[in-house]
């Protein structure tokens, strides 16, 4: 069952906190937060977290288009490493 | 840095007794192997016509100039494919095989050494590039950004980064 509307997204409040401080400091830094289930905001386009998958922070730079999504889906918990082959990574 | 060869298949046995294999493609886009002909195996035995016949669970069905029977194809099990680097396709600005960017050093602006790109991974962000530090322990994963990567040269086999703080 979706989550009732009225309540708004839901976030923990030390990742507002912490995305707050950084976004005024204005330094390029990773924020580490361990909250998978916190949903990203659209103040939090631009900043890079490091999201706790068990093991470590993974960074993720968020973008306009994760908007809505948790943080736990850009952090996976397994590994896979395929082979190279002719796949592409893109520098944005 | 980049290599000659680089691996974008293997061989899975023989698919029916008429001679064709079974084909497992590590390709982004997995019909692509047909095209990166010749393909070579790790000990240099060279297949300039691959056909794709069928799609089965796992890979292609496929026939292979040189395999003509399923005793042949059932010996060549397990062997890996290689194509040269040179048939991949030119990519643009700002983009980049794999294949090239593992195993280039990185350092950082101040020309610091911070490691070797051991992997590129994507989890649905931006891509990453996994650095295995030159005193080993854990690697660290660097986003592949502009600003946090401004120069990629991998003529010289180098990476310049400007990692964000805390991340080293």
């Amino acid at each position: 069952m979706a989550r009732s509307v009225w309540k708004g997204p839901f976030v923990d409040a030390y990742v507002l906190k912490k995305a707050e401080v950084s976004r005024e400091s204005g330094r390029n830094e990773v924020i580490k937060i361990w909250s998978r289930r916190s949903t990203i905001l659209p103040q939090f386009v631009g900043l890079t977290f490091g999201v706790y998958n068990g093991k470590k922070h993974i960074p993720v730079n968020v973008t306009e288009d994760m908007i809505g999504q948790k943080f736990g889906e850009y952090s996976p918990t397994r590994t896979y490493y395929g082979h190279a082959a002719d796949k592409k990574a893109k520098r944005k | 840095m980049a290599s000659e060869r680089v691996i974008v298949g293997s061989l899975a046995g023989a698919f029916g007794v008429k001679g064709e294999v079974r084909l497992k493609s590590y390709c982004a886009d997995p019909a692509a192997i047909a095209t990166y002909t010749p393909l070579s195996t790790e000990d240099g035995r060279l297949f300039r016509v691959v056909v794709l016949t069928g799609q089965i669970p796992n890979g292609f069905a496929a026939r292979i100039e040189g395999i003509d029977s399923k005793e042949e194809a059932d010996a060549l099990r397990g062997a890996a494919l290689y194509a040269l680097r040179a048939r991949l396709p030119h990519l643009a600005d700002d983009e980049y095989y794999h294949a090239d960017l593992i195993g280039l050093a990185v350092s950082d602006t101040g020309g610091t050494p911070l490691g070797r790109v051991k992997a590129v991974l994507n989890h649905g962000a931006t891509d990453l590039l996994e650095i295995a530090r030159p005193e080993g322990g854990e690697t660290v994963l660097l986003p592949f950004t502009l600003a946090a990567v401004p120069t990629v040269d991998i003529a010289s086999g180098r990476i310049v980064a400007d990692p964000p703080d805390g991340l080293f």
